[in-house]
């Protein structure tokens, strides 16, 4: 069954396509709007938005293995992206990464059995001053602590 | 035109060159990598680093524009330490495959490094570890630890074939260049991308494990496998001393020739050339009732001769007839054209050739012979073969090449012939047919003889022999010449061509279209 | 106490509601440069006011702007810059959740003055919440005829749209922005031509700053002269400092350009955290050259830090203290860059990842006497060697902690 964008989406996707001289420099906003609708970007969506677009999927292909946001493997509900860069890092992100992969049980990269969350570390989130920060899909939380950490995921469902 | 200065020798440019082919047209070779004449400077190897009076920092000479004045220098201290620098990070990452890697020998990396690095290895960590064999096309086969990541195979297939079967993947380090899950490179130009590599990362598996670069010599001829006439290299290995090789030719490369074919060559030219080597035939073979038996090639002559003189006595020449193709070059089609079309006015002239194929748009037509323009150009109307017609008018027959076979069976071939005298086969292999002529004689290809071709757009392209003739084959030209003078019907007109540019030159006074055409 | 030109209304509830940001002298600036000034006067301006790049580089915008060839038959566009990579950089972050009108007022008036009928809002990725609160800005300035067509009756056409990236550094490079603007990766390009003339889609293009085209308004409500009083001559206006690291207040503070960086850490943030002594700093963003803590009496402005060997670049000043391992902050920066690195050019590909891979040997307790001295010598075949600054980004910091602390990384290595 090869996936098929909602009409909705589809309306969303023709409007912002109509904003490029050139279809396929959409890309990026389709690429995420696919990435919303069926969560990751597997081949099957990769031929779909190089359709699309007028492109060949060796080139969405090219695109989603450069940006590291674009996910070609499912994530769990709950995508923990922790950074790692330097002021984080100097107010104690290395043990909140430790903590945190105790605690869900998994290693970086992986996701817990129950699907719900995924660990990664980031490069610098841009929210240096909350330091120690991570952003959870697209919500920041910063000045982290073990216990502060502990009130975030219990309070996700 | 401006004046630059490159290593303090003064050069003329013109103002919208770069520094690197001004360079090169000086003569001064300024390494590169990424660099390829076929695409716009992609400046990302950093290896033409060059050092520009009055700027502070070091240029690229691949995408620097030249000024007037401007003074460049191309083996300072700091352009040699750069260059160390680069090849240092691209060693790095290298695996030290040269011992088992088709490229050593004509390897960018590996002549920079004798000329630029001999340093001692720094690096001290792990390598990354990458797909080592990955098959990526019919024939080629992709190593990603090689890889220095210039893409101008990538480049290659976007910009030339237009198929764009690879691209760059990941980013950074992690950066590699493969298909897309296994929709292999499949177009009838993948072979120019082992070529363009300037590494061993995309080989060629014709040529996997064959034999050591620096065992070939070159020689230049011209693809005789359709109407393009592209410019090739045929590479070849003379052989050792102790043992003899199974074949002589190992590879065809692409020859520049930006009249014809540019950069490139087609796949059906790169690797269809066993036909140079394969099933040849090297001596004369006589067919007569007593078995196989040999003569000498005067004798051969004389007795063409003979038979034909002897139906030229007696009026009978219509009962001549030739098949010919249009592997043949113009001087020998220009002579076939004079001694039997007009000394000896024989009409029964047939063209057979390969079946014609489908073209591409870029180098491949569809006439897959190399002279139909040059047979036209010259007066032959490419008569198709009428075997009831040649069975029935046909006292002596010449055959030249075996390309019937493609057109009729053997048994057709051989009824047809069972009712015609003599028949004397001008051949280059053995074949099914060899048994059917009176006397067969070898003939040596283009790879091994000179003349002249016509391809399809009308350019005249010289060849010269790449390739020794074996044994006792001989051109076409040289035998047809003897011939003619064996039949003295017009000795002295014949007795001046010594070689095939003799001919031409006779060519050229006699017919407009190859007047106009230079050498 | 400092006047505020950037952040002065950030307080205001509602601020990025267009209703509320025209209560507070909300698109003055539009109206002035639109109906009261030419194209040129406003370059003139921006020129005159030394507006220098707050992106990093400090190119001066208002000359920028005029290399944009004026006499072409093709669209010009703009991009707005907001792709805030720079580890240790947040204030574009706060300008656009805040302040979203007053960069849309910088942009249309910057628009104006260059001749641009479309302008792409390049923001990170992560900053979701940030783009559609963004959006939310345009919709309403389209509402309010701010922007779409015939702006102010004055036969100004502007449209602005947003295009998120998708996590990559080497994105908030020019060039490298328009590819991935164009839909591909974000590789830079070759330089020349320069984006002015061959810039997104093969057309002139200028690219700025959020915080630099923030400060055009305020350029054209008082004056070129005003502007350049309230920082340097040579360097007008204030900018925004993101501090962070170990200090007791981390955010940002809008002060004059030229403020010493010993008053940014101890007087206005507040001083060390938990009594921590300070060890280093980096000034300008990572990839500004570290500052040992002897060297913090010095002015924040483009000029006094180059001449310091080091850079202004993004204004994040990020405070060390002496408990953190400088090994530590070397894994980091060698981590960051290696895994940014767009991969298109030799040096900056293998030289950030090898460098990585020897400082994470050391960690390990695996160092070896060469090992400093290599990684010095592959820095520096990096700096001034790359296709685009990533290259010197990188090697910069890097040298600058071999050089500066070299002792102690000595100390890792055993004997």
């Amino acid at each position: 069954m090869s996936p098929e964008f909602s009409d909705r989406t589809k309306k969303r996707i023709d409007k912002i396509v109509a904003r490029y001289p050139r279809k396929e420099a959409a890309i990026l906003p389709v690429l995420h709007l696919t990435q919303q609708e069926f969560g990751h970007i597997s081949d099957e969506e990769e031929k779909l938005v190089a359709e699309l677009l007028g492109i060949k999927p060796i080139e969405v292909r090219e695109v989603v293995t450069f940006y590291t946001m674009l996910n070609q493997r499912p994530v769990g509900k709950y995508h923990i992206q922790i950074c790692s860069n330097l002021s984080c890092s100097l107010l104690g992100a290395e043990s909140l990464i430790d903590y945190l992969k105790g605690k869900l049980g998994i290693e970086l990269g992986e996701t817990t059995e129950d699907k719900k969350f995924t660990l990664s570390t980031v490069e610098c989130l841009g929210a240096c001053e909350q330091a120690p920060c991570m952003m959870i899909n697209f919500d920041y939380y910063g000045h982290l602590d073990k216990k502060k950490i502990d009130e975030i995921l219990d309070n996700l469902k | 035109m401006i004046k630059i200065f490159i290593d303090e020798k003064a050069i003329e440019v013109e103002e919208s060159t770069t520094i690197l082919k001004a360079a090169e047209h000086a003569g001064i070779d300024i390494p590169h990598l990424c660099y390829h004449a076929a695409f716009p400077p992609e400046g990302t190897c950093r290896m033409c680093l060059v050092e520009i009076e009055g700027l502070p920092s070091l240029e690229l000479a691949c995408s620097t524009q030249v000024k007037d004045g401007m003074k460049v220098s191309t083996k300072s201290e700091r352009v040699i330490e750069a260059r160390k620098g680069v090849l240092e990070f691209l060693l790095a990452e290298h695996p030290p495959d040269c011992p088992i890697c088709d490229k050593a020998g004509e390897c960018s990396l590996q002549d920079y490094y004798e000329e630029y690095g001999l340093f001692e290895n720094q690096f001290n960590e792990f390598k990354e570890k990458r797909e080592k064999k990955v098959k990526i096309g019919k024939n080629l086969i992709h190593d990603m630890e090689r890889c220095i990541l210039c893409r101008r195979c990538v480049r290659f297939l976007k910009e030339v074939t237009k198929t764009q079967e690879l691209g760059v993947f990941e980013r950074g380090i992690h950066s590699e260049i493969n298909i897309l899950d296994g929709v292999l490179v499949d177009n009838n130009y993948s072979g120019n991308l082992a070529e363009i590599c300037p590494v061993g990362a995309m080989t060629d598996s014709d040529f996997r494990f064959k034999t050591r670069t620096w065992f070939l010599k070159k020689g230049e001829s011209i693809c005789p496998l359709c109407s393009r006439g592209c410019s090739i290299f045929i590479e070849y290995h003379e052989g050792f001393s102790r043992f003899t090789l199974p074949k002589r030719v190992y590879r065809i490369r692409s020859r520049e020739n930006h009249k014809v074919n540019g950069f490139w060559i087609c796949d059906i030219g790169r690797y269809g050339y066993s036909y140079i080597d394969e099933n040849r035939i090297d001596k004369i073979i006589v067919n007569n009732k007593e078995g196989g038996e040999t003569i000498t090639w005067e004798k051969a002559v004389v007795f063409l001769a003979e038979k034909i003189k002897r139906l030229y006595h007696m009026k009978k020449t219509s009962r001549i007839a030739l098949i010919l193709n249009t592997w043949l070059s113009n001087e020998e089609l220009f002579l076939i054209n004079k001694i039997f079309r007009n000394d000896l006015s024989v009409e029964n002239i047939y063209f057979t050739d390969p079946p014609e194929g489908e073209e591409d748009d870029l180098l491949l037509t569809s006439e897959r012979s190399p002279n139909k323009r040059g047979a036209r150009e010259i007066g032959f109307d490419l008569m198709p073969i009428d075997l009831e017609t040649l069975a029935d008018k046909t006292d002596l027959l010449l055959i030249f090449g075996s390309f019937m076979f493609d057109q009729f069976n053997l048994a057709e071939i051989k009824s047809a012939l069972d009712h015609i005298e003599t028949k004397i086969l001008f051949t280059s292999h053995s074949n099914g047919m060899n048994s059917l002529a009176d006397i067969v004689l070898p003939m040596s290809l283009i790879a091994e003889k000179e003349g002249s071709l016509t391809n399809v757009d009308g350019i005249v392209q010289n060849f010269s022999p790449a390739l020794a003739a074996q044994g006792e084959c001989q051109p076409e030209w040289k035998v047809l010449v003897n011939l003619a003078k064996e039949l003295k019907i017009n000795f002295k007109f014949y007795s001046q061509f010594s070689s095939s540019e003799a001919i031409f030159h006779e060519m050229k006074k006699e017919i407009s279209f190859f007047e106009k055409k230079s050498e | 106490m400092e006047e505020k030109l950037l952040t002065q209304h950030f307080g205001i509830e509602n601020l990025f509601k267009v209703d509320v940001y025209l209560k507070h002298s909300g698109y003055q600036a539009v109206k002035k440069a639109l109906k009261e000034m030419k194209p040129s006067e406003i370059m003139d301006e921006v020129k005159a006011a030394n507006l220098r790049g707050r992106g990093g580089a400090g190119f001066p915008a208002g000359v920028k702007w005029g290399f944009v060839p004026q006499d072409i038959d093709k669209p010009k566009y703009l991009c707005v810059n907001a792709d805030e990579g720079e580890p240790g950089t947040f204030k574009d972050r706060y300008i656009m959740s805040h302040n979203p009108h007053l960069l849309l007022e910088g942009i249309i008036i910057a628009s104006f003055a260059v001749g641009i009928q479309k302008g792409f809002v390049y923001i990170r990725g992560e900053y979701e919440t940030i783009a559609l609160r963004f959006e939310q800005a345009i919709s309403e300035a389209n509402k309010e005829g701010f922007l779409g067509k015939n702006i102010l009756g004055t036969g100004f056409d502007l449209d602005v749209f947003v295009h998120r990236g998708a996590g990559s550094y080497i994105c908030g490079e020019e060039t490298a922005l328009l590819e991935s603007l164009e839909g591909k990766r974000g590789n830079p390009r070759l330089k020349p031509p320069f984006p002015a003339s061959v810039g997104l889609f093969g057309c002139p293009t200028v690219i700025n700053n959020v915080e630099t085209l923030s400060n055009v308004p305020q350029i054209i409500l008082n004056g070129a002269k005003w502007f350049c009083q309230k920082g340097l001559p040579k360097d007008g206006g204030t900018r925004i400092f993101g501090v962070s690291g170990m200090v007791k207040n981390p955010g940002i503070y809008e002060l004059p350009m030229g403020t010493s960086l010993k008053d940014i850490i101890f007087k206005h943030a507040g001083g060390m955290k938990d009594g921590k002594k300070l060890k280093a700093v980096i000034p300008g963003g990572m990839s500004a050259p570290i500052l040992t803590a002897d060297e913090i009496n010095i002015k924040m402005d483009f000029d006094s830090l180059m001449d310091a060997k080091s850079m202004l670049g993004s204004a994040a000043i990020i405070v060390i203290d002496e408990d953190t391992s400088i090994l530590d902050v070397l894994k980091v920066i060698t981590k960051f860059y290696s895994h940014e690195s767009c991969g298109q050019c030799t040096p900056c590909r293998v030289g950030n990842s090898w460098i990585n891979k020897i400082v994470k040997r050391i960690a390990g307790g695996k160092g070896n006497k060469e090992d400093i001295d290599n990684i010095i010598r592959l820095a520096s075949n990096m700096m001034g060697k790359t296709l685009c600054p990533l290259g010197d980004a990188a090697a910069m910091p890097i040298l600058s902690i071999t050089q500066k602390f070299r002792k102690e990384i000595e100390s890792y290595i055993g004997n």
